[in-house]
């Protein structure tokens, strides 16, 4: 039994709760948006390997700590490592996937302009890991 | 009794977390193209407003507080336990 009115307490403990709701569904409907990967991403292989970057692109094409693509489309990294566990980068695009042995993980953007842009291991992952970068070229749409 | 509600609360939070996750997740249908830089620095950004905004206001509560309830503020009274003497 409180000696006093308690209504400002009430009042407190809803507006924490409400928030609280509010930050949840905002936090939950942009992760829903950014997860939902588009029908034509095109899919690019990421393997992280001590300590460099490898891509395969849908052809078969391959590359080596340089990926390149092409702006206006949407591209989808299915990631994985063939050793320790790595973490993908490409901050420019807040893109951040874990890499780790065993698994596929998912991540997909669409760059919309053309320019050069860094790739960087984001999880320790040994002697030379400050130097596990790449560099992702985003090329002007062929068609 | 209370011990019983408080299990049959988080057992409803249990189950209708994962419910509405699933109803309103991302179906098979595809997604629309995105700029995930504006959005997910646009939720940073509303985040930290939400945060500082809290904070200022918690800090600010126990500042006044500690201000209004300091023994030798004008209106301070003392509590029944030190009328009494008996702590």
């Amino acid at each position: 039994m409180a000696g006093h009115s308690t209504w400002p307490e009430w009042i407190y403990v809803g507006v924490i709760v409400a928030l609280m709701f509010w930050v949840g569904a905002e936090a939950w409907n942009v992760e829903r948006l950014v997860e939902h990967v588009p029908a034509d991403a095109e899919v690019i292989k990421v393997t992280g390997a001590q300590w460099f970057w490898q891509f395969e692109h849908e052809d078969g094409t391959k590359e080596v700590g340089t990926l390149h693509v092409e702006a206006g489309k949407a591209y989808k990294f299915e990631i994985h490592s063939i050793d320790v566990n790595h973490s993908f980068n490409i901050h420019d695009y807040v893109v951040l996937m874990d890499a780790v042995p065993g698994r596929v993980n998912t991540v997909w953007f669409a760059p919309d302009k053309a320019g050069e842009h860094d790739i960087q291991c984001r999880e320790y992952c040994g002697l030379i890991h400050y130097n596990m970068r790449g560099k992702l070229i985003v090329e002007e749409p062929s068609t | 009794m209370r011990n019983l509600l408080g299990l049959f609360l988080v057992l409803a939070v249990l189950v209708l977390v994962p419910t509405i996750d699933h109803v309103f997740a991302a179906g098979d249908e595809p997604g629309e193209y995105i700029d995930r830089r504006v959005l997910i620095w646009n939720l940073f950004f509303r985040m930290m407003t939400v945060a500082f905004t809290v904070g200022a206001v918690v800090s600010g509560t126990l500042i006044w507080i500690c201000w209004r309830f300091r023994e030798s503020h004008p209106k301070a009274t003392p509590t029944p336990y030190e009328k009494e003497g008996t702590w």
